[in-house]
Formats: C-alpha cells, sequence, structure tokens
C-alpha cells in the first residue's frame, strides 16, 4: 500500500498523462519490435566494423589482397545498415516519447546529458564511417593505409562508446541503485551513480562479444547467398572462403559469449537475490530450456558445417571417422544443458513429481551438471576446429608425435578437470560450486591456449597434402550458415526477452512500476511470435541492404585475370 | 535461382516456425502483475475473487499443502462428502457464518483442527496483507456459496500491510511487529507448522532442535533466504515445500537473530 500511496503522489505531482495506445498491435508490441529490430540493426552496425577492421589488418600485415577487398566489401554494407539503424532508433524514440511518456520523462530526466553526447556521437561516428568506405581507394598504400586503418578503428571506438551510453539506460531500468527509492526525485540522481550501475559492465561486455558473433554469422550468410547464386567456380572460391571466416570468427567469439553470461548472471544475483530466482527457477525457468536448445542447434550446426568443409581439403579422409564420437558427445551435452532445473508446475504436477525438483532434475538440472556439459561441448568444438586445421598438412618437425601427444594429453587433463568439479559439485554447498566452475573454464581455455600455440609451431614449415579446394562444397552446407544466422538473431531476440522480462512489472525495477495495460510480462508462447517477427522483419531489410549493395556497385570480387564478368552475372540475383 | 531463392526463404522460415512452435508447446508461464494494489473502496466481488484465486496458486502458497489429497483438507474439490469450502465453511462452528469461518482458518488456524488433520496450517495473516487475506477468502467463498466479502472489511489501516513488491527493498517493519525475539519471530513466521524445536511443533520437516550441528550460519541464512539453495539430506521429496517468502517478511536484524539462535542450536 506505501506503494499505492507513491504512486498517487507521483501521479499527482506529474500531470502528463501516463501511457498512450498504439492502434492495432498496442503500446507495448509497438516498443518491441522497434526497440529489437533498432537493437539487431545496432549489432549489425556495431559487429561488421569489428570484422572489416580485422580483415583489414590481416590484408595490410599479412599481405593477402583478399581480406581488403573483403573489408570493403562488408562497410559498403554498412553504409545502408546506418540508415536504416538511426530510422528504426528515431521510431523507438518516438514510440517510448508518445506512448511511455511519464516513463520517457522520468529517464530523460536522469539520463538527458548522455542522450545529447549519444546524439553527437552518431555523427561523429557516421562521418568516420564516409571517410572510411568513400576514402578506401584513395588511402589504399603505405602510411596513408595505416591512417584509413585507423579511421576504422575510430569506428569501432565510436560505435562502442555509443553502445554502452544506451547500455546504461537500460541497465539502470534492470539495476537502479539500490539507494534510489520510488519517491527519489529523479532530477537529483547524479548522472554517473545512474550509468555506473551493477549490471552495466557485463551487459557491456557481453553486448561486444555477442556484437562479433552476430556481425559474423551475418557474414556468413551473406556469403552463403553470394555462393549459391554465383556461377564461376573462382566466385563460389571467394565466397566459400568468406563464409567460413564468417563462421570461424561467429564460433569463436561465442565460446567466449557463456563466461561473460556468467558474469552477468552473478551480477544480478548479487544486486537481488528475487530477481535470480525470478531468472532461474521462477516463471522463467523455461526459457532456458529454449535457450539450451538453441545452443545446441549452434553447435551442431557449427560442427556439421565444418565437417562437411573436411570434403573440401585433401587429406581429411584420415579424420572422418572421429566426427560421429563427437558427434555422440555434443548431443549428450546438448541433453544434459537443456535438463531443467526447477519448473513452475501446479499441484497436480507436483504431485507427481514428488516435489519441485524432479529426481532427475535434481541430478542432471544443477549447475554441475551443466557447466560440465557445456565445457565439454566447447572442447569438443574446438577439436573439430583443430582437426579442420590439421586437415591438409602433415606435420614435418621432428617433435611432431611427441607434440600430439601433449596436446591429446591437454584434452585429457582439461576434460578430466571439467568431470572432476563437475562431480565433486554435488557434494559441496553452493557457494563453493560456484566456485569450482571457475576451475572448470579455466581448464578448458588454457586447454584451447597451449594446445593452439602447439599447434602453430607444429604447423612450421609442414607438407601440404594439397590446397584447400575453396568452393567444392556442396549447397546443403551453405543452408546450414544460413541456420547458423537465423537462430543466433532469434538467440538475439530471446535474450533480450529475459533481460527486459526479468524487471516483470517494473519499468525500473522497485522504483517505477508499470502500471499500463500491458503490465504483466507475457509467457513465452507469446513472446516467441513477437521474437519471430523481429527476425523476420530484419531479415527482410537485411536482404534488401544486401540488394541494394549489389545494385550501387559490382561485388569486389574480381576473377584472377578473367575480368569481373562473372561477378556481375551473379549481382544481378541478389536478393529475393 | 528462384529455387535457390524459395529453398533459403523456406530453410528460413522452416527455422523460425521450428523456434516458435517449441515455445508455444512448453507449459506457458505469465508473470502476472499483484493485485493487491488494484483493490480499491469500489472493488467488487468479482474482482476479489479474481484477486484471491492469484494469490491461492500463487504467492499463499496454499497449494503446497491443499489439493495434493493427504497433507491438507481439500477446498477447491470436495472433501469427504462435505462439499467444496464454499458449501462446508458455514457448518463447522456453531455459530460462525462462513465468512467468520474462514478468516479465523487464516488468522488463527488452530482455533479448529478440521478433523483428522495436524495442525500444520501456518497463521497466513501474517504473511499476507488483509487485502490479499480477504481477497482469498471472498475466492474460497465462491467455490461453492456466496461471496460476502466487501471493502469495508479490509481494515483501512495500511501500516500492517505487508507490500508484495518482491522481496529485498527496504528494511520495513517485519513481521512480530519487528521484534527481533527469535522465538516470536518462529512463532510469527510458522516454522513449527513444518519444522520441530525443542520439542515443539511438527514432523514433516527436519527437526531444528541440532540443526547448528548440521549446518553453519551462513548456511542456515541462505537456506532461510532461499529455500531451494540446499535441500537436506533424506527431505529431498519435500524440496520445495519450504515457503520462499520469508526473506521478504523479515527485516535484517530479525533474519540474523533467527540465524544466531538457530545456529545455536548444536
Ligand atoms: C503447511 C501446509 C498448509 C498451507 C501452506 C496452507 N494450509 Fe490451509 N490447512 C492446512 C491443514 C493441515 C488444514 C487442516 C487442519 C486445520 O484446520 O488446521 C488446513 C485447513 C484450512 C482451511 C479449513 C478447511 C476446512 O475444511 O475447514 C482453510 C479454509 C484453509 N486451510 C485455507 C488455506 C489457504 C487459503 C492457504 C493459503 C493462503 C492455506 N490454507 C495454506 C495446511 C496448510
Ligand atoms: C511449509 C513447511 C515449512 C515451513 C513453514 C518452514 N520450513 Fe524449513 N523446511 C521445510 C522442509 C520440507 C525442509 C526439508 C527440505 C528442504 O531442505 O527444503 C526444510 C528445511 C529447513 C532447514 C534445513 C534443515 C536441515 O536439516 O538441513 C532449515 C534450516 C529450515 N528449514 C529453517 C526454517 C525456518 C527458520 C523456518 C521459519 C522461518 C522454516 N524453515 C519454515 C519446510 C518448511
Amino acid at each position: 500500500m506505501a506503494d499505492g500511496a507513491v504512486m498517487l503522489l507521483q501521479a499527482a505531482a506529474d500531470s502528463t498523462r501516463a501511457y498512450g495506445e498504439f492502434p492495432v498491435i498496442g503500446a507495448r508490441a509497438f516498443v518491441w519490435i522497434t526497440a529489437e529490430v533498432h537493437l539487431m540493426f545496432a549489432a549489425f552496425v556495431l559487429g561488421v566494423p569489428m570484422f572489416a577492421v580485422v580483415t583489414e589488418a590481416i590484408g595490410i600485415f599479412g599481405g593477402d589482397e583478399r581480406y581488403d577487398r573483403l573489408s570493403k566489401e562488408f562497410t559498403r554494407l554498412l553504409l545502408v545498415a546506418y540508415s536504416a539503424t538511426a530510422i528504426w532508433g528515431a521510431t523507438l524514440v518516438f514510440g517510448l516519447s508518445t506512448l511511455y511518456p511519464r516513463f520517457w520523462a522520468y529517464l530523460t530526466a536522469i539520463f538527458a546529458p548522455s542522450m545529447w553526447v549519444y546524439a553527437g556521437l552518431f555523427f561523429v561516428e557516421s562521418f568516420t564511417l564516409y571517410l572510411y568506405y568513400y576514402g578506401w581507394d584513395r588511402w589504399k598504400k603505405g602510411r596513408a593505409k595505416l591512417g584509413h586503418w585507423t579511421l576504422g578503428i575510430l569506428l569501432n571506438v565510436w560505435g562502442t562508446v555509443v553502445m554502452f551510453i544506451a547500455n546504461s539506460w537500460l541497465t539502470y531500468m534492470m539495476s537502479p541503485p539500490r539507494d534510489i527509492t520510488p519517491t527519489t526525485d529523479p532530477t537529483t540522481i547524479k548522472l554517473w551513480h545512474a550509468i555506473a550501475n551493477a549490471t552495466w559492465m557485463p551487459i557491456n561486455v557481453h553486448r561486444v562479444v555477442a556484437n562479433v558473433v552476430f556481425g559474423g554469422a551475418i557474414v556468413g550468410a551473406y556469403a552463403s547467398y553470394r555462393f549459391l547464386a554465383a556461377r564461376t567456380d573462382e566466385e563460389r572460391a571467394h565466397y566459400d572462403w568468406m563464409g567460413y571466416v564468417g563462421n570461424f570468427i561467429a564460433m569463436s567469439a561465442l565460446i567466449v559469449l557463456p563466461f561473460a553470461g556468467y558474469w552477468l548472471g552473478r551480477e544480478i544475483y548479487q544486486y537481488d537475490q528475487s530477481m535470480g530466482i525470478t531468472m532461474m527457477g521462477g516463471f522463467m525457468s523455461w526459457l532456458w530450456v529454449i535457450q539450451a536448445f538453441l545452443i545446441a542447434v549452434l553447435f551442431l550446426t557449427g560442427n556439421y558445417y565444418l565437417w562437411i568443409g573436411m570434403g573440401r581439403i585433401p587429406g581429411a579422409e584420415r579424420f572422418r571417422p572421429y566426427t560421429k564420437w563427437l558427434l555422440i558427445i555434443l548431443v549428450l551435452g546438448a541433453i544434459v544443458w537443456g535438463t531443467p532445473h526447477t519448473m513452475i508446475a501446479d499441484s497436480k504436477e507436483l504431485a507427481a513429481m514428488g516435489g519441485s525438483h524432479h529426481p532427475l532434475l535434481g541430478a542432471l538440472g544443477v549447475m554441475s551438471a551443466k557447466n560440465t556439459a557445456v565445457n565439454l561441448m566447447i572442447l569438443t568444438t574446438f577439436l573439430s576446429f583443430l582437426l579442420y586445421r590439421r586437415a591438409n598438412t602433415r606435420p614435418v618437425v621432428p617433435w611432431a608425435g611427441t607434440g600430439t601427444m601433449i596436446q591429446g594429453a591437454m584434452f585429457a587433463i582439461a576434460a578430466g578437470i571439467v568431470l572432476f568439479y563437475g562431480i565433486r559439485g554435488y557434494f559441496v554447498e553452493a557457494i563453493v560450486r560456484i566456485g569450482f566452475s571457475v576451475y572448470q573454464v579455466l581448464a578448458v581455455l588454457a586447454c584451447i591456449v597451449c594446445v593452439t600455440v602447439i599447434d602453430i609451431l607444429m604447423a612450421r614449415g609442414a607438407q601440404s597434402l594439397g590446397a584447400i579446394r575453396w568452393g567444392k562444397m556442396p549447397a546443403r552446407s551453405q543452408y546450414a550458415l544460413f541456420i547458423l544466422a537465423v537462430t543466433f538473431t532469434w538467440l538475439m531476440g530471446l535474450m533480450g526477452f529475459a533481460r527486459s522480462g526479468i524487471r516483470q512489472y517494473w519499468h525500473v525495477w522497485q522504483v517505477m512500476q508499470d502500471t499500463s495495460k500491458y503490465a504483466a510480462t507475457p509467457a513465452l508462447g507469446y513472446a516467441s511470435k513477437m521474437i519471430s517477427l523481429c527476425v523476420l522483419i530484419f531479415l527482410c531489410l537485411v536482404a534488401f541492404v544486401f540488394w541494394l549493395g549489389g545494385l550501387a556497385e559490382k561485388s569486389t570480387f574480381v576473377a584472377p585475370g578473367a575480368g569481373d564478368e562473372g561477378g556481375g552475372r551473379g549481382d544481378r540475383h541478389v536478393g529475393h | 535461382m528462384w529455387v535457390t531463392n524459395l529453398k533459403i526463404v523456406g530453410v528460413v522460415l522452416g527455422t523460425l516456425a521450428l523456434y516458435t512452435l517449441i515455445a508455444n508447446e512448453i507449459p506457458q508461464v505469465q508473470s502476472e502483475v499483484p493485485q493487491t494494489l488494484t483493490l480499491g473502496t469500489n472493488v467488487t466481488p468479482e474482482q476479489l475473487v479474481a484477486a484471491g484465486e492469484k494469490v491461492f496458486n500463487g504467492i499463499g502458497g496454499c497449494t503446497t499443502c491443499h489439493g495434493l489429497g493427504t497433507r491438507a483438507p481439500n477446498l477447491l474439490t470436495d472433501e469427504t462428502g462435505t462439499g467444496p469450502i464454499g458449501v462446508r465453511c458455514g457448518k463447522r462452528e456453531p455459530g460462525k457464518s462462513c465468512k467468520q469461518y474462514l478468516f479465523e482458518s487464516l488468522d488463527n488456524p488452530t482455533a479448529y483442527v478440521v478433523p483428522g488433520y495436524q495442525p500444520i496450517m501456518p497463521v497466513m495473516t501474517k504473511q499476507l496483507s488483509p487485502e490479499q487475506v480477504w481477497a482469498v477468502i471472498a475466492f474460497l467463498e465462491s467455490q461453492g456459496g456466496t461471496v460476502d466479502v466487501t471493502a469495508s472489511d479490509i481494515p483501512s489501516t495500511t501500516s500492517t500491510a505487508s507490500s508484495t513488491g518482491g522481496g529485498g527493498g527496504g528494511g520495513g517493519g517485519g513481521l512480530a511487529g519487528g521484534s527481533t525475539d527469535p522465538k516470536a519471530i518462529i512463532q510469527a513466521a510458522g516454522c513449527l507448522a513444518c519444522h520441530k524445536l525443542e520439542g515443539q511443533g511438527q514432523v514433516i520437516a527436519p527437526d531444528l532442535t541440532h540443526v547448528g550441528s548440521r549446518r553453519t550460519a551462513d548456511s542456515i541464512r541462505k537456506k532461510i533466504l532461499d529455500p531451494t539453495s540446499s535441500i537436506a539430506k533424506g527431505y529431498e521429496k519435500l524440496a520445495g515445500i519450504m515457503p520462499k517468502t520469508f526473506g521478504a517478511m523479515m527485516n535484517a536484524a530479525q533474519l540474523e537473530a533467527l540465524v544466531q539462535y538457530l545456529a545455536a542450536h548444536k
């Protein structure tokens, strides 16, 4: 009731109306769609420049022209994607200020200065992009090229700062500092105090990594489309290679993502126990089952793509028999990870299970088992990559045999440590158990780093069993890349729902209550329809952007020596 | 090329459809807004009943005991031929109307113990706000009887209401009038409805008389704040029964007093 009185006061003091209404789909759906599609584009225009800068650097320092062209091809797509981001962002702001005016007034009262900086940086960012793209051929050699590359880095810096600012607004909604109460006058809240809230940094890190994953996945989808549309072998080889690079970047960054996720989850628990419980065991518990399913699809599809890819590598036959064992580990891991922990059940189901913890859920659903499963899946995926890398070479260094044995031992030790702590976890208190996940993660990371170093040393002067036959990929491998892109995008929508949904009926957690008719947080079924709709809108627009990119200029692919006839022909078919 | 385009569209739509389908197949749980704040002075019986149903199935925790068949009497369905609670409530105690009896069941459950059951029902007026209590009564009355709860039944004193904001937040008064006497807290929180302590209370949950020898103070504190954090050995089947609302009911001083008191029970 105290809350009620405060709300009355608030309403009386503030004569602006609290909520507006949007025709047909309603206010919440409108804001949901604009925010989500804006965010997907934002992730795209943040992820792709990271991608572009890295590939440009590989081009500069590795001397491989292909990478430079790849980088430029992507920057071109960015131009259109930028305006799409801005348009959706503006629509979101209009939506918020007309449909949620009181909440919007509250946010602006705290954050106004940061909003101006945000707008200013967006300008700077766009102009940097124009210079970066249109200066590409001007500043092509020597020092000028390095200067050009610096522009690319700046582009990323601006983009990241812009994102950090926006993150501060939404993390404030989730975890406002504890001294802020419903009665706090928003104009008295110090800006930095509000920005540096409990979940700000974890979300920043999580999103940066996720954007790399996302950028890589979209690049992969673009390449696979061009691959399927290609008319010549050279073109096919180019886009096959591009798809591989995109997928490689996406999968490598994906491996880091769960760690950022743990950090975020821990901060949420520390900030507010009951928020953490709602998230993992309350009305959202099923969401993690769906998430686990999507992650399993990602791991399986990513590995599948690699395994098919071995077909184009001479010498890869040697590793064929292993793939079925890898597959078995992945599937088992996925099942364990998907086992829910605590379920919301009605009394009949409760009775049937004998308590809210099913005996089987009790054994497999706990964090110990899940961490073990996901760490083993990561090790397996890494092994797939390693076999792939190794496929067409035969090491010649004298210690090759020992080296491989050491690598094998490292895998065994890492897996052993993961399993040991996984099982120990059942016999200790939760507090100790949480510490165990750190050892598991460290074991896996150490294994990845050491094995990679050994592998690089071992590959020196290795005898080649034949060049990779880029372009010799069956079409189904390319559809796998599409599934990856769709799944990444959907997963992003789902996690966005989780992040926003744990606030439940609060605009600002325990500070400003949502009193609109949309205050209840919808169930997953409805959310999934919204997510699918957003993904569809986004993908259609992205297809359009790609098609425009093809219209404006021919593909940067230039068939060596043969002129660019083939590329030109392929272009006409971009988009659908 | 059109075939390829169609295939791509097919793969994309198929993947989306699969995810949407799975998400719609699982149990659908919507997170509701707590109803307490909306019960104004002109609340209708229908609104009360609807709010009460939510309390009954949600924050009230009634379904952990009622509806399983053996632990507590059925309320929504027939109980040994006497009909659902709305039918039998007026006939339980001579001279007590249905409304009076139901309030007593929640306010002082041991005053009348239904034959054949243990007196384990917690004092609900200590855990729920008056709005929630009266809404639940209206809901129970609607199970076969007539709803005669009105806004005037709900005491206008707002200070006793424990906000349902979701735990955490301000210190607040806490239960038992904010007393830090552990015995009073245990009494008010209703721990003995399930636990035994120094020979008093029920035996459905572990005896707490020597809990200090099994658990550290830290572990007891965690257990009270988040009962699912660790389950007592041998009681795995009862996991989830212990209410999760204690953290929100006590203030920090009370929690500490209770924890130290229990930890000293070696
Ligand atoms: C810890 C288990 C437990 C919980 C939780 C519980 N009850 Fe009970 N309840 C009982 C038992 C056992 C009885 C029968 C013994 C008695 O009358 O005290 C009972 C009796 C009742 C009765 C009287 C039934 C009759 O046939 O006369 C009502 C009404 C009732 N409970 C309502 C509720 C409501 C409403 C809630 C939730 C706000 C609730 N109970 C939560 C165990 C519980
Ligand atoms: C509705 C019944 C119920 C109520 C009320 C209840 N508990 Fe429990 N409690 C249980 C059950 C069942 C268990 C055993 C299963 C488990 O560990 O969750 C348990 C376990 C415990 C344990 C762990 C015991 C051990 O041996 O490890 C502690 C400590 C505890 N409760 C403290 C409390 C305190 C303090 C209160 C009052 C503030 C309380 N409980 C109220 C049902 C209840």
